[in-house]
């Protein structure tokens, strides 16, 4: 495991993360899946200390977050869907303010993401729709040759022809070894590419297993993974 | 640091920071509150706080390869920065005023606060208060600015009010000194007003520093 999760705990008000626990394997694409206020965004600021967990640990290569903060983040990328850094700056720009803060910045990789994700240097993000932010996110956090990436919601946003193309990138960056946590609500994706699926309802995982053992649980005869998650949300509704 | 501070410099910055450090220039102004020179200082350095807030900057720079709270120390050097360089420009102003326009009328005539080392001293310690109210009032939350800009702007304008009236209390007459008069009680003040301002600056970071582990982004 080169992520560890176990048994995180957060508290507010209206809303609780009851004891969440997953791993993230080298070479694997976990999807994160889960209903709008299941706690995925929650467990994923959580994993990258920007929420402060009530308990339990988040350990990358063995190592906790809160220990060796620097070095850690170095070696994982991390996409906010379609949130918009700088708005009213260049993307060329904001790329030369980040690209010092990592020895292992990838100047070919950064080239050939501009170029794959037709993305324009010159523009702001302003000037770029949902989709084109979500993809400028992704570069920034591919371009430095992350072992882990942290996705929330990385294919909301995108059309259907990206969503394709950026599924087919974490399938080559899992032929890398790369480890890949998306978060998603698109059922789709995980059947496209998805390893492993954490399945998280009300603040609680349900299911943290292998795509095979998880269908092989829950899904009925016949049933697709839409369906099953359907059901497994709706209960009776859905049945 | 370096890069922090050029992420700060280049991202987060608002154009007015750096433009309205020329408000340090105030110290030039003959019959003006020189000192006011310094809440447009801070009002420029405001604006990039709201600059940043709406480019979601400190969440960014949270995802940075850094520890948190070099987060904070970023944005306490780049305030440090502004204010620096609006107090050389303050410092070159106090200078010439002591020294080739030392004798010139319409600075003599001046009714109000002289040009000189107490003032300096005056403008580090409301640079100091700036620094203690408003940015370490800033990362309590991160987000939020207006209060403790405007309980910043009630400290200082104390200060600037106390500073323009003390030289005209009986006995205190030194604190507008002209030249070279009165220069030890010059300097002691001006080394009173630094100190405050590092010692405020790094108690305030430090604080900043430790609230801001802590808050929920």
């Amino acid at each position: 495991m080169i992520v560890e999760v176990q048994n995180l705990v957060k508290r507010y008000p209206t809303f609780e993360l009851k004891n969440v626990s997953f791993g993230l394997e080298r070479g694997r694409i976990a999807g994160f899946v889960g209903r709008n206020g299941a706690g995925k965004t929650t467990t994923i600021k959580s994993m990258l200390g920007m929420v402060h967990p009530d308990g339990g640990t988040v350990r990358y290569f063995g190592g906790l977050l809160s220990e060796n903060e620097a070095e850690i983040k170095k070696r994982i990328g991390y996409s906010a869907g379609t949130l918009a850094w700088y708005p009213r700056k260049r993307i060329r720009e904001i790329v030369r303010v980040v690209k010092p803060f990592y020895d292992t910045w990838d100047e070919d990789a950064y080239r050939n993401y501009l170029d794959f994700f037709s993305i324009d240097e010159e523009k702001t993000p302003l000037e770029l729709s949902e989709g084109m932010k979500v993809k400028v996110n992704l570069m920034l956090a591919l371009s430095h040759r992350a072992e882990a990436l942290i996705l929330d919601e990385p294919t909301s946003g995108l059309d259907p022809f990206s969503r394709n193309e950026l599924l087919n990138v974490f399938l080559a960056l899992k032929r890398e070894g790369v480890a890949v946590l998306f978060s998603t609500h698109i059922i789709s994706d995980l059947e496209r590419c998805a390893d492993d699926i954490i399945y998280i309802s009300k603040g609680s995982v349900v299911a943290a297993r292998p795509k095979e053992d998880f269908i092989r649980e829950y899904s009925a005869a016949g049933e697709s993974l839409e369906d099953t998650m359907l059901r497994l949300e709706g209960g009776a509704a859905h049945a | 640091m370096r890069n922090v501070l050029r992420k700060e410099l280049r991202l987060s910055a608002s154009v007015l920071s750096y433009l309205f450090i020329l408000f340090g220039l105030t110290f030039f102004l003959p019959g003006y509150p020189i000192l006011v020179g310094t809440f447009f200082v801070s009002l420029g350095i405001f604006q990039s706080f709201q600059t940043a807030r709406e480019a979601n900057d400190v969440v960014f720079s949270a995802l940075l390869p850094i520890a948190k709270r070099d987060v904070v120390k970023g944005k306490y050097a780049f305030v440090c920065l502004i204010e620096c360089a609006a107090l050389l420009l303050m410092a070159l102003a106090v200078v010439l005023r002591m020294t080739v326009f030392s004798r010139s009328p319409v600075y003599r005539t001046n009714a109000l606060m002289n040009a000189n080392f107490f003032a300096l001293g005056a403008a580090c310690l409301i640079f100091g208060l700036f620094n203690w109210i408003f940015v370490g009032g800033f990362f309590k939350t991160a987000y939020r600015f207006a209060r403790p800009f405007v309980t910043f702007i009630v400290a200082a304008f104390l200060v600037i009010a106390v500073a323009e009236a003390l030289h005209h209390i009986p006995g205190l007459a030194a604190l507008n000194a002209f030249g070279t008069q009165a220069i030890g009680l010059q300097l002691g003040l001006l080394a009173a007003g630094a100190a405050s301002f590092v010692l405020i600056t790094v108690l305030s970071c430090k604080r900043a520093c430790a609230r801001f582990e802590t808050i929920d982004l």
